[in-house]
C-alpha cells in the first residue's frame, strides 16, 4: 500500500471506526439497559417513594436507615461526538439526555433495592446529587462519564399502609 | 447509630443537638481499573469500577461522620447530605454532612 | 402507574447525526467560500512595500545563502515584473525541502542542498518558490489561516477555539494545487531562459517518492493531499516543455563549490 494512501485512510478511517463502534455497542448497552429498569420499575413499583421530608402523619415507624444508591454511565465516542457537533449549533444534547436519565433510574432502583433488601417498606425525602467524571486521558477535556448518587430515608413501618 | 436524611427521626423526638459533623475521604482506583474505563469511553456503558470506587468512598464517608457523632454522645445523625467531585485523574472525594442528635 | 417516559428527546441518533453534518459542512463550506473571496480581494490591494516591510527578515547570514541568493539573483532577472527585494536563507533539515514566506523569503533546507545533483535541479526549486512568491501564495495562506481560525474562534466557541489552532496550521502550510502547478510553470520558464533548455529540472520531481506509477486508489489519495501526484507534475511539465519547443536534453551545470559538500 502506498505511503500516500495511508495517512488520509488512517486520518478518516480509525474516528469513522470509532464512531460506528461506539454507535452500535452505546445503543446496545442503552437498549438492555433500559429493558432493565423497566422491568426492575415495575417489580418495586409497590414500595412508597417520595421526596417529602415528613411521612405522613398516619404511618407509625419502627425503624429507620439511610438507604443510598449511586451509577456512574460512561458515554461513548459516539455520543461524544454529537455533543461536540452541538456545541456549535446549540440546542438539546439528545445523547446526554439518555446517559442522565438511565443513571438517575439506575441509582433510584438501586436505592429502593438496598431498602427492600434490608426489609423496608418504603423510602422518604429522595434527593439526588449529579457530579461530571473528569475524563482521564487524551486532549479532550470532556466527561468520561456521569455519576448520579440517590439517597433518601427508608423507613419500616409497624402496619402495611 | 440512626442514619436519615430527613430533617428529624420520624417517630421519635431530638432530645439534644450537638452540631454539624462530617466525614471526607478521597479515593482512587488502581491503573488497571483505569484502562478499562478508557475502553469504556468508546462503546459506554456502565463504569463499574468507579461505581465500586464511590460506593467504598461513600462507606467510608458515613463511618467516618459516625465516628464523629459518636465522640460527641450522639445517637443519630439526621439531614445528611453528599457531595462528590472529581478531583484528579481517577480520584474521587466523597462528602457527608448532617448534624448529630440524640433521640429517644 | 410509572410516570411517562419523556425524559429523553424521541429524535434518532443517526438521523441528528447527519442533519448535524450536514448542516456543519454547509455552513463550513460557505464559510471557507467567503474567507477565499475576502482573501482574494485583500490580496490584490496589500501592495508588496507593505508585505516586506512587516515580514522581511534578517540579512543573509551563512556562505551558503549568498550562493544560493546569487542563483536566485540570475534566475530573477528573467522576471522583470518582480518587485520583492527576495532573500533566501538555508535551514539545517533532514528532509529535503524549500518554502516561500511572506514578504519575499525563499527557505531551503540543508537536505535539499545534500541531495541536488545538479545546478539546475537546484534552479528549478528555487524558481517554483519564487513561482509562489509571484503569485503571492504564501501571504494568501497565512490569510486564509487566520480568517478561517478567527472564524472558528467566533462561531464555534469553546469547541472552535481548539479546532482554530490545528485550521490555522494547516491552512498556512498548504498551497493549493492550481497554485503548485503554476508555479511549476514559472519555474520551468525561469530555467528555460537560463540556461537554454530544461535539462534536470524535473529531476527532484523524480525522485519523489510518488512518483512512480500508481492505481486508481493512489490517484484518489493525491487529491486529498495538497500537492498534485509528482507523477502528474512531471507530465505537466513534459508537455509544457514540448509546448514551447524547450529542449530536454543538455549539459547539465554542476552545482557550485560553495553549495556543494558540507
Amino acid at each position: 500500500m502506498s505511503p500516500e494512501l495511508i495517512q488520509p485512510l488512517f486520518d478518516f478511517g480509525v474516528p469513522l471506526f470509532l464512531l460506528a463502534l461506539g454507535y452500535f455497542a452505546g445503543t446496545m448497552a442503552e437498549k438492555s439497559h433500559y429493558k432493565s429498569i423497566r422491568v426492575r420499575e415495575l417489580r418495586l413499583r409497590r414500595m412508597p417513594t417520595t421526596n417529602l421530608r415528613r411521612p405522613p402523619p398516619h404511618w407509625r415507624i419502627e425503624k429507620v436507615a439511610l438507604v443510598a444508591g449511586s451509577t456512574v454511565i460512561s458515554v461513548d465516542y459516539f455520543k461524544r461526538f454529537l455533543a461536540q457537533l452541538r456545541g456549535f449549533v446549540g440546542g438539546r444534547v439528545r445523547a446526554y439526555e439518555s446517559l442522565l436519565d438511565r443513571a438517575r433510574r439506575e441509582s433510584i432502583l438501586r436505592m429502593k433495592e438496598e431498602a427492600a433488601k434490608q426489609g423496608f417498606d418504603a423510602v422518604i425525602n429522595v434527593r439526588l446529587e449529579s457530579s461530571n467524571i473528569a475524563a482521564p486521558l487524551r486532549n479532550d477535556r470532556g466527561t468520561a462519564g456521569v455519576e448520579v448518587l440517590a439517597f433518601g430515608t427508608a423507613l419500616k413501618l409497624i402496619r402495611q399502609p | 447509630m440512626i442514619l436519615t436524611n430527613t430533617e428529624e427521626v420520624p417517630g421519635r423526638a431530638i432530645r439534644e443537638f450537638y452540631g454539624v459533623v462530617t466525614g471526607s475521604t478521597v479515593r482512587s482506583k488502581h491503573f488497571g481499573k483505569d484502562l478499562l474505563a478508557g475502553l469504556k469511553n468508546l462503546v459506554g456503558g456502565e463504569l463499574k469500577g468507579y461505581t465500586e470506587l464511590l460506593h467504598e468512598a461513600r462507606q467510608e464517608a458515613v463511618e467516618r461522620m459516625i465516628e464523629q457523632a459518636k465522640s460527641l454522645g450522639a445517637n443519630a445523625v439526621v439531614n445528611i447530605r453528599f457531595a462528590t467531585s472529581s478531583v484528579a485523574q481517577g480520584a474521587a472525594e466523597l462528602f457527608a454532612y448532617g448534624t448529630a442528635v440524640r433521640v429517644d | 402507574m410509572e410516570p411517562l417516559e419523556n425524559n429523553v428527546s424521541p429524535e434518532h441518533p443517526l438521523g441528528e447525526l447527519a442533519t448535524l453534518v450536514l448542516g456543519l459542512a454547509l455552513v463550513g463550506l460557505a464559510l471557507l467560500a467567503v474567507v477565499w473571496l475576502a482573501v482574494e480581494g485583500a490580496v490584490r490591494w496589500l501592495p508588496v512595500a507593505w508585505e516586506e516591510r512587516v515580514f522581511a527578515g534578517s540579512p543573509l547570514e551563512s556562505p551558503r545563502a549568498r550562493e544560493l541568493d546569487t542563483l536566485m539573483r540570475r534566475l530573477a532577472r528573467h522576471w522583470p515584473e518582480n518587485a520583492y527585494a527576495l532573500e533566501i536563507e538555508v535551514v539545517e533539515a533532514p528532509a529535503p525541502n524549500a518554502f516561500a514566506a511572506p514578504g519575499g523569503q525563499l527557505l531551503v533546507t540543508s537536505a535539499l542542498l545534500e541531495q541536488a545533483a545538479s545546478e539546475n535541479e537546484l534552479a528549478f526549486v528555487i524558481g517554483h518558490e519564487l513561482g509562489h512568491v509571484a503569485g503571492r501564495d504564501p501571504l494568501r495562506a497565512l490569510g486564509r489561516g487566520l480568517l478561517v481560525s478567527l472564524a472558528l474562534a467566533a462561531v464555534g466557541g469553546d469547541e472552535g477555539a481548539s479546532l482554530a489552532a490545528s485550521a490555522a496550521q494547516l491552512g498556512e502550510r498548504s498551497f493549493s494545487r492550481e497554485q503548485e502547478s503554476a508555479a511549476d510553470r514559472f519555474a520551468l520558464r525561469l530555467v528555460a531562459a537560463e540556461y537554454g533548455h530544461v535539462a534536470g529540472a524535473a529531476d527532484f520531481l523524480r525522485q519523489l517518492p510518488d512518483a512512480g506509477e500508481g492505481g486508481a486508489a493512489v490517484r484518489a489519495a493525491s487529491w486529498l493531499a495538497t500537492h498534485p501526484r509528482s507523477a502528474a507534475r512531471v507530465a505537466e511539465l513534459e508537455a509544457l516543455a514540448h509546448q514551447n519547443a524547450w529542449a530536454t536534453a543538455g549539459e547539465l551545470t554542476p552545482l557550485p563549490a560553495g553549495l556543494r559538500g558540507e
